[in-house]
């Protein structure tokens, strides 16, 4: 019995992570109807810097953490602006569009690949003291990685409900001709939006590392179909639905894994996502289907 | 002003759509690329030989191409400095299996297609080989595999040579190790990899003679995030010792998560375990103090004096700029002696064959390498090419150490116990001989 309830709490820790990445990835995905694989090589990016200033130039993690976040918003700003808006504007269209950010994907994972000669890093800091949360015993960093994803997800509630960037960026989700015509600055919208989904991939890629101590270039392509699974499963442009969908993930996979399956958890955890489709092809919290054309 | 930026605009557009499709293109197929180019290079060389190196120099497993570089190039360029193979030079030609096995036969059917003058093939790598084994036996090319795969421990590939253990009785040492030092209850912690994978028939055949009790058998999927969930279960069966091959970064994360949970202990790797980013990674993750106190791997008994291991190391650092830094870390590593040892041995079967023909030379390699009565010992090429045109015999004994090979082209010998120290050097701690490996059966 204490080892489930302890799985249940490495369960919630990896839910954290794959939340916050979902949460980067579907407020975008909801918006511009771009998928976006150069999301794990933007991730894998945070990943180094994490490594570069708090192993080798001895920074704060936290600071680290937000230092990674911006670097991560700046690389996809200028990635939606300068690669994805031209090819938009040229009449690319969906499934074009899915290749042109696999190519960059393989761009900045080979780069990686080159600069980082193919090498694993270690990531080593102190974890904090241990604290003991009924049968479940987490390290410091651990409750930190829960408390950023609880935060990202109370900040984006927020951001999309409370304030009029959030009513814009929904209007502009659900109709983006008819947005434009009642006067929102779409443009600036949408580059709103690469910056806040920029920003929690390169959290994500972080928090992703500190829990994992390593770092290569494979990091963020090995964690983006956990990432996009639960972006899909929690229905595109959902928060909630992307943390409910981590959450589903997270628990699936460390369960199984305690169950001694540890080598069938991603397959399992990947199947939740294909039954539930099958039930919801929206996702669990998407209510219908989705309009499909580029928005940038 | 607005139509120019439009005008650049499209250009832009242009150029980032090749760019990004090309890319997408290209940089999997960069190896085929460096295989070309070496390819023209053999070919611009008059009456040049290829050697060829088909393993993973991309993928999980690409620790393996830069072992076997670490050992080909010292070897080609001392045979070159000696005057190469009955008058040729040798050059190198690198292909990338990538570690799969569907990636590996297009690529060893266009080198054999492609390339001319080929006299061997080192470091068939785990996973790819039973693809391209019989490709490279149909072809009639000696091959000095990395593969520890038990399915070539009694083949009958006439071309098939292998100077490393067989993954199966690395298993059956890591089990009479265990053994010596007392541990009584192992749990069993491995990836999903081929290579990995292959250990653990060996293991479970030699528990029952060292009277060994499984508590846990944990395989792990690589490079997840966390590995909580199957620590606990670890630490909870209460083993008293971890057998584990696992990459670095499963490693690192792993590890790290049992230290963090306060049971460390004693761990007991593989072979593949050394190597300098395994080390340093993993060093980093435990701490020095931990990682030397906990951490032992099996590997094959270097010779560390042997003349032959100094020819070696001076190799290598002649050819430090053509491997992976830092050239100091190989100079101790089993895999990296093997292909070392498996060139000059090629060399020398030629000379002593008096033929570059792969199909008449492979004959000849138990000629070189085996013991006999009124053969000379030598322990470089430039000896042994001396010898046996003085119309000597000889028996090559290599920087890994005697030479042995059995009817199925299978040399191991005895295996050590290591720890690995700070300047990542391997020191011996228990000698596991090979005649109790095979006694298990």
């Amino acid at each position: 019995m204490n080892i489930l309830i302890q799985t249940i709490g490495f369960g919630i820790v990896s839910a954290s992570i794959i939340a916050v990445g979902a949460m980067g990835f579907t407020i975008q995905f909801g918006l511009t109807n771009v998928l976006n694989l150069s999301f794990g090589g933007v991730m894998t990016v945070s990943a180094f810097i994490i490594y570069l200033t708090e192993q080798q130039a001895g920074i704060n993690v936290w600071l680290g953490l937000l230092l990674a976040g911006v670097g991560a918003a700046a690389l996809t700003v200028f990635l939606g602006k300068t690669v994805f808006k031209v090819y938009a504007r040229r009449g690319t269209h969906l499934f074009e569009m899915v290749m042109v950010t696999l190519g960059l994907s393989l761009v900045i994972e080979y780069a990686v690949d080159a600069i980082s000669r193919d090498q694993v890093y270690s990531i080593s800091f102190d974890q904090g003291a241990s604290y003991h949360i009924g049968a479940v015993t987490l390290s410091e960093s651990q409750i930190i990685i829960v408390g950023i994803g609880i935060v990202v997800f109370l900040a984006l509630e927020g951001l999309l409900h409370l304030t009029r960037l959030g009513k814009a960026l929904r209007a502009m989700a659900v109709d983006p001709g008819l947005a434009r015509s009642c006067g929102i600055p779409t443009n600036r919208i949408v580059n709103a939006t690469w910056l806040i989904s920029g920003f929690l991939c390169g959290v994500a890629g972080v928090i992703y590392v500190i829990n994992s101590l390593s770092v290569s270039y494979t990091t963020g392509m090995l964690f983006l179909p956990s990432v996009i699974a639960a972006a899909i499963l929690g229905g595109v442009g959902s928060p909630r639905g992307a943390i409910l969908a981590a959450l589903l993930l997270g628990l699936v996979t460390q369960l199984v894994a305690a169950a001694g399956l540890s080598a069938y958890s991603s397959m399992a955890a990947f199947g939740v996502l294909v039954i539930v489709l099958l039930a919801r092809p929206s996702g669990v919290l998407s209510a219908a289907a989705r309009k499909v054309e580029l928005t940038l | 002003m607005t139509s120019r930026w439009q005008h650049l605009g499209r250009w832009a557009g242009i150029a980032s759509m090749v760019a990004a499709s090309g890319f997408a293109v290209a940089l999997p197929a960069a190896s085929a690329g460096a295989t070309n180019k070496a390819h023209r290079s053999a070919k611009a060389a008059k009456g040049a030989l290829n050697e060829a190196i088909v393993i993973a120099y991309t993928g999980p497993v690409s620790f393996e191409g830069a072992a076997a570089d670490a050992g080909v190039y010292p070897a080609i360029d001392e045979i070159n400095a000696a005057g190469g193979i009955l008058g040729h030079k040798v050059n190198v030609v690198p292909v990338d299996t990538k570690g799969d096995p569907a990636d590996a036969v297009p690529q060893v059917d266009k080198l054999i297609a492609t390339t001319s003058h080929i006299i061997g093939v080192a470091g068939v790598g785990t996973a790819s080989a039973p693809t391209i084994v019989p490709i490279l036996n149909s072809a009639h090319l000696p091959m000095f595999a990395f593969a520890g795969e038990a399915a070539f421990d009694h083949s009958k590939y006439k071309y098939f040579w292998r100077l490393l253990p067989p993954d199966d009785a690395v298993g059956k040492a890591m089990d009479l190790y265990a053994h010596q030092e007392g541990y009584k209850k192992v749990a069993l912690v491995f990836g999903t990899t081929t290579g990995a994978q292959s250990n653990l028939p060996g293991i479970l055949a030699g528990m029952k003679p060292t009277h060994e009790k499984l508590v846990a058998k944990i395989t792990v999927t690589p490079e997840q995030p966390s590995y909580r969930a199957e620590v606990e279960k670890l630490v909870a069966a209460h083993p008293q010792v971890i057998l584990t091959e696992m990459d670095t970064a499963t490693s690192v994360t792993f590890f790290s998560e049992l230290k963090q949970l306060g049971h460390m202990l004693p761990i007991i790797g593989t072979n593949t375990e050394v190597t300098s980013t395994w080390e340093n990674a993993v060093r980093k993750a435990l701490g020095t103090s931990t990682f030397n106190k906990d951490i032992r791997v099996l590997d094959t008994v270097a010779a560390n004096k042997s003349p032959a291991t100094a020819a070696y190391a001076k190799a290598l650092k002649l050819a430090k700029s053509k491997v992976v830094a830092p050239w100091t870390g190989w100079v101790g590593n089993s895999h990296s002696q093997a292909a070392y040892d498996a060139v000059v041995v090629q060399a020398l079967a030629m000379t002593a064959s008096h033929s570059v023909t792969p199909k008449v030379y492979n004959n000849h390699i138990m000629t070189v390498t085996q013991k006999g009565s009124g053969k000379k010992v030598v322990y470089t090429y430039a000896s042994g090419v001396k010898l046996l045109k003085a119309g000597k015999k000889i028996q090559y004994v290599g920087a890994g150490g005697p030479i042995n090979f059995d009817k199925w082209h299978n040399s191991f010998g005895n295996m050590e116990a290591v720890k690995i120290n700070a300047k990542d050097n391997t020191v011996p701690v228990k000698t596991i001989f090979e005649k109790a490996i095979l006694k298990i059966g």
